[in-house]
């Protein structure tokens, strides 16, 4: 049988269900973030930790940056024999050229080059996953297209994303060349298994057969390129034991050898460091919805008080009317979850709309139970947490109150002594009570366990914590600030102005966990704002007026007159920069080899395990400051090539002093590069200083000319010109020389600002949520004084007030609830932005009036909006109606 | 007994010492804010004294913790209030059942069923106290009290709230109900002819006893 303190409890949570809708909401939206970014969480680790076979594109891949050698060619043809499955992809960046640039329909005829993304694959491709193609037919059906179909022969097959079609104004059956290559578009490419995320990407993806990519002559020495194989071993090899021998016998070959199962670990982290923040955006939101739940339960309570005194009359002791209640908000805090989940699932489905372009495209987005799971317990161990605290008032509650209005103890503390004693009292009371005492800590401690539990990780937890309690602390420092503020303001005389005032400091009104609330979501909607701006500002605006306007790569040393040549005649006056490169890879320092394992993962890891580009040069070049050791000096020599050089045996080479601070180097180390399989040794002779935000071609290790002579060098050009000539400067260039890859720094930097913005779109939706939070709160709030607000209202009414001024008594009073939270929002998200901003982001913080501006009339409208939302229908009672019931 | 109200404080009553005995009806009787209901509160352990002490059975309530006191009331003390004070979310059956739940008892149903039917109300069992005429709610509001047998019977103007033919019923209720369980009542009212038939009277005016009529006590048995 089910006893009557459950049938009591359940009971009356059914006959008021209403006025805990907002309690369930202020639960669900905090349950319903964790739970999406929860599912969002477990779809990444099953991408990134499951299958990944299909993401890598094979067990076992062996990827190169330079031409393979005969050494490694003999490695790879070995492996069939131990039925070892092989497929060949190359990548490369190159243009691609409108074959008929007659086309007359084209909105922007001028456009006929792109820089792509060009892919090249076998037969073999994919080994894992499946490739997605609009017409979906064979790859190799694609690939090779009738050569009836083409105007000029031989051609190939070109499947390319949609974008590119966009772009130059195509469709599947138009024609393309790349380096000499022709092409028939035979398909639109809708997925391709082996992309992790389109994330930074320099154009379209093309792809292309291996053949074709042959008969484009792109792959010239020094060029660009990827070169991947891929394996599926079968089930009777051992991974492990391939991979060792594979990095064994390839590693004086330039190979990378990476197994499925170490796949990814950057995308990883970055998923990860995502799902954390997004995580403890989310908690936050459970957080605020507790402010809801404890004005909640704290209103129902209020309204409880006979009933609780009736029972306590009958001989039931707090401690069992606590645990009547307990049992109550629980079963609300449920209620609440199980809708948060069914929020958490909908958000779920609505995340990859959000961050589009940062996910991968095959991530299955299917909900599982754990996260779940996760979101009901978080939901009711919130709800508990949060209503312990309002619960323990029950205890003061004297069964005297069945026959007599008692004096609120509190309230006569507050008229008789100082501000400064009552507080002191008030603390003296709660260290006197054991069981406050006990509640406040194991609140304390539960909301840091579960932060802790939500960041999975102990001191992120802590760290989490302590940062919401100080800013709570602040928030509620703030906000005692304005009301006292508010206190001392003369009263004033119009009544309804006094009215709206005075409720406002009425106790039990709320008003100070409203502020809280809405303040919070300002809070981080503010500090969201400032940040995203500082960081666009950063990439948008605050490009030098001298930053070059192009990218020039895979000049070949015999294309650098023609390069300079067509950009003199057909552009005079143009500025342009022209530098050998040569791509190498760091073995060891000062002898000591690397081993790349060693690095990977660790913070800065990346400086040992890079390529480098390394380049030559006579002088210092511009924005790069020297800050250690000297310059060669080649003035007094007339060709001066190998002079210094002759004083020691290396030649040197002058390294950006934060890598030189990473890899441990200081003058006079040596540094022993790989140059595509030959080894280069180099002394250390300056640290420079660089500015990387220049946009002008700066590198890591610059060496003394000549040091790589003979070796597969290429130039990278810059250039600048005005905006109208950079169509005409591209097409002049690919015209000239198809080989050379033209990249436009605006399309670069317009890749990175959506990425980011992709970014802070998920992010702020999610402090959006917070906001609404918040307002759900306020409501909540305003809603459990509704009775006597309806009363009041009835009253003044009947007195004859009209609809008009009650409107404007309202007003007034959001309008100070907005303002208030607005201010002080707004004043710890500029103190926490600026502190992002400064500790992580190395920026300065400016101030921004108009971000300011706005969001303090954002939040004021927007408490206007939620208090009328709140009361609109008290306004509309016939005061008679009212005043009968009494 | 004072009480606070701001920074002064009221001496409700003062002064006031007497002592009931087993199976005695005792009225309790007075003009307004006299200050019968607190003493009667007093009485339930509802409120404290600030001076002084009150005996029941041999326990000196005023020692009692908040717990105990609790503990205390749900053995001894059957409480009926003026305004009834039935939980409203709870049936007529329910509101009977929840002090022998309070007690850990769970089969308390068929009690509380009996004793609805002995006042009358075996038709009513399911209905909540919206559902019930005043009369039937202090009905039920009787059942609840003598639910847990107790030795000592409170009722705050048990009739102040209905009319006088249903408060007639309910006198007589509360009567036989008595003399049933055998326990001791204590009452307050107003009402003159209803406190004619209690054993003693004792009148308060100004927080302070005046007299007690009729002055003679029969009744012998051990201090309650």
């Amino acid at each position: 049988m089910i006893p009557v303190s459950v049938k009591l409890a359940w009971r009356e949570i059914h006959s008021a269900w209403s006025r805990f809708l907002f309690l369930f909401l202020c639960i669900a939206l905090g349950v319903g973030a964790i739970v999406a970014v929860d599912l969002f969480a477990v779809n990444v680790a099953q991408v990134i930790l499951g299958d990944t076979r299909a993401l890598l594109g094979g067990d076992i891949e062996l990827k190169w940056r330079r031409a393979i050698s005969n050494k490694g060619h003999d490695v790879l043809a070995s492996l069939p024999d131990r039925h070892i499955v092989l497929s060949h992809v190359t990548e490369i960046a190159a243009m691609a050229t409108v074959n008929n640039p007659n086309n007359s329909q084209a909105p922007h005829p001028k456009i006929t080059s792109q820089l792509v993304e060009l892919k090249a694959i076998d037969s073999a491709y994919p080994l894992y996953g499946r490739l997605v193609a609009e017409p979906d037919l064979p790859a190799a059906q694609l690939l090779n297209p009738l050569q009836s179909n083409c105007s000029r022969s031989p051609c190939f097959g070109a499947l390319v994303q949609e974008s590119l079609l966009i772009r130059l104004n195509l469709t599947v059956g138009s024609e393309l060349q790349i380096g000499q290559g022709n092409f028939l578009i035979t398909a639109i490419l809708r997925k391709e298994p082996d992309k992790i995320a389109n994330g930074f990407r320099l154009g379209p993806r093309v792809m292309i057969s291996q053949d074709a990519l042959k008969a484009t002559a792109l792959i010239q020495t020094g060029s660009r390129i990827q070169e991947r194989y891929r394996l599926s071993i079968p089930n009777s090899t051992s991974l492990e034991p391939l991979m060792g021998e594979l990095r064994g016998r390839l590693s004086q070959e330039g190979a990378r050898v990476t197994s499925f199962r170490d796949a990814q670990p950057r995308l990883r982290r970055f998923l990860d460091q995502l799902n954390l923040y997004l995580g403890l955006i989310g908690f936050t939101i459970l957080l605020v919805g507790g402010i809801g739940v404890a004005c909640t339960i704290q209103g129902f309570l209020t309204q409880k008080i006979p009933i609780i005194a009736t029972l306590k009359t009958l001989g039931a002791d707090s401690s069992q009317i606590i645990r009547l209640y307990l049992t109550q908000s629980l079963i609300l805090g449920g209620i609440g979850s199980f809708f948060g989940v069914i929020v958490g699932v909908v958000l779920h489905q609505g995340l990859p709309l959000l961050l589009q372009g940062i996910i991968p495209e095959t991530m299955p987005m299917n909900p599982t139970v754990a996260p779940i799971l996760r979101g009901m317990v978080l939901g009711i161990l919130a709800t508990l947490a949060f209503s312990l605290w309002p619960l323990l008032a029950i205890r003061n509650v004297s069964p005297a109150l069945v026959y007599r209005q008692s004096v609120n103890q509190s309230q006569t503390m507050a008229n008789t002594q100082s501000r400064l004693k009552r507080w002191r009292t008030i603390l003296q009371h709660w260290w006197n009570d054991r069981a406050q005492v006990v509640v406040s800590i194991s609140i304390m401690v539960g909301v840091t366990g579960l932060a802790m539990w939500q960041a999975h990780s102990l001191t992120l937890g802590l760290f989490f914590s302590g940062a919401c309690a100080v800013a709570i602390l602040l928030l509620i420092g703030g906000t005692e600030v304005l009301y006292s503020i508010l206190r001392h303001v003369p009263i004033p005389q119009r009544y309804l102005l006094r009215h709206a005032v005075r409720n406002l400091q009425r106790p039990g009104n709320f008003t100070k966990a409203m502020t809280l609330a809405i303040g919070i979501g300002v809070m981080l909607m503010t500090t969201l704002t400032i940040v995203q701006r500082s960081l666009l500002d950063l990439i948008g605006n605050q490009i030098p007026s001298q930053a070059p306007s192009f990218f020039f790569i895979d000049i070949q040393p015999d294309q650098s007159p023609q390069f300079m040549d067509v950009l003199q005649q057909q552009f005079p006056g143009s500025p342009y920069k022209l530098v050998p490169v040569v791509r190498s890879r760091l073995t060891a320092i000062n002898g000591q080899p690397i081993n790349p394992e060693e690095h990977k993962g660790k913070r800065n890891g990346w400086y040992f395990t890079r390529e480098y580009v390394l380049t030559t040069s006579r002088s210092l070049p511009e924005d790069n400051v020297l800050t250690e050791g000297q310059w060669w000096d080649y003035t007094q020599e007339s060709d001066a090539d190998g002079a210094t050089r002759a004083s020691s045996n290396f030649p040197m080479v002058s390294v950006e002093e934060d890598a030189a601070k990473n890899l441990g180097l200081t003058l006079g180390s040596t540094l022993t590069l790989d140059i595509q399989g030959v080894p280069l040794v180099a002394k250390v002779s300056s640290l420079r200083q660089v500015d990387w935000g220049s946009f002008s071609i700066n590198f890591f290790m610059i060496l003394q000319p000549g040091s790589f002579d003979g070796a597969p060098f290429t130039y990278i050009a810059t250039t600048r010109v005005p905006t109208t000539l950079e169509v005409p400067l591209q097409q002049a260039i690919v015209a000239a020389m198809p080989n050379v890859t033209a990249i436009k720094v605006g399309d670069v930097l317009e890749s990175i600002g959506r990425i980011f913005h992709q970014l802070a779109l998920g992010i702020q939706a999610l402090a959006l949520l917070c906001l609404v939070t918040g307002a759900v709160v306020m409501i909540a709030a305003i809603s459990i004084n509704r009775y006597r607000r309806l009363h009041e209202l009835a009253i003044v009414k009947a007195l004859g007030a009209s609809r008009r001024l009650l409107v404007f008594s309202l007003g007034v009073e959001f309008g100070v609830i907005g303002a208030f939270a607005g201010l002080v929002g707004l004043g710890l998200g500029c103190l926490l932005s600026w502190s992002l901003l400064y500790f992580f982001f190395d920026l300065t913080w400016t101030f921004d009036l108009f971000i300011l501006s706005t969001g303090l009339l954002l939040t004021i409208l927007l408490c206007l909006a939620t208090g009328f939302l709140g009361t609109y229908r008290l306004l509309g009672f016939p005061p008679l109606s009212v005043l009968r019931q009494e | 007994m004072q009480l606070r109200a701001g920074s002064q404080s009221v001496k409700i009553l003062q002064d006031i010492s007497f002592e009931v005995f087993t199976n005695q009806t005792v009225a309790i009787v007075g003009p307004s804010g006299s200050g019968k209901s607190t003493l009667l509160g007093l009485l339930a352990g509802l409120d404290r004294p600030t001076q002084g002490s009150i005996h029941i059975h041999q326990t000196d309530i005023t020692t009692l913790s908040e717990t105990e006191m609790a503990h205390f009331r749900r053995k001894h003390i059957g409480y009926v209030f003026q305004a009834f004070h039935l939980i409203p979310t709870l049936t007529a059956l329910e509101n009977v059942a929840l002090p022998l739940e309070l007690q850990g008892v769970t089969t308390g149903t068929l009690r509380a069923q009996t004793l609805l039917q002995s006042v009358g109300l075996e038709h009513r069992l399911h209905h909540y106290p919206v559902q019930l005429s005043g009369g039937e709610q202090q009905r039920v509001a009787l059942a609840r009290a003598f639910i847990v047998r107790p030795p000592l019977l409170l009722a705050d103007e048990p009739t102040g709230n209905l009319d006088s033919s249903t408060g007639a019923m309910v006198i007589d209720l509360l009567w036989e109900l008595h003399q049933q369980h055998g326990s001791t009542l204590v009452f307050v009212t107003h009402d003159m002819s209803l406190a004619a038939r209690a054993q003693r009277i004792l009148t308060l005016r100004d927080g302070a006893m005046v007299n007690e009529l009729p002055p003679q006590l029969l009744s012998s048995g051990s201090e309650a």
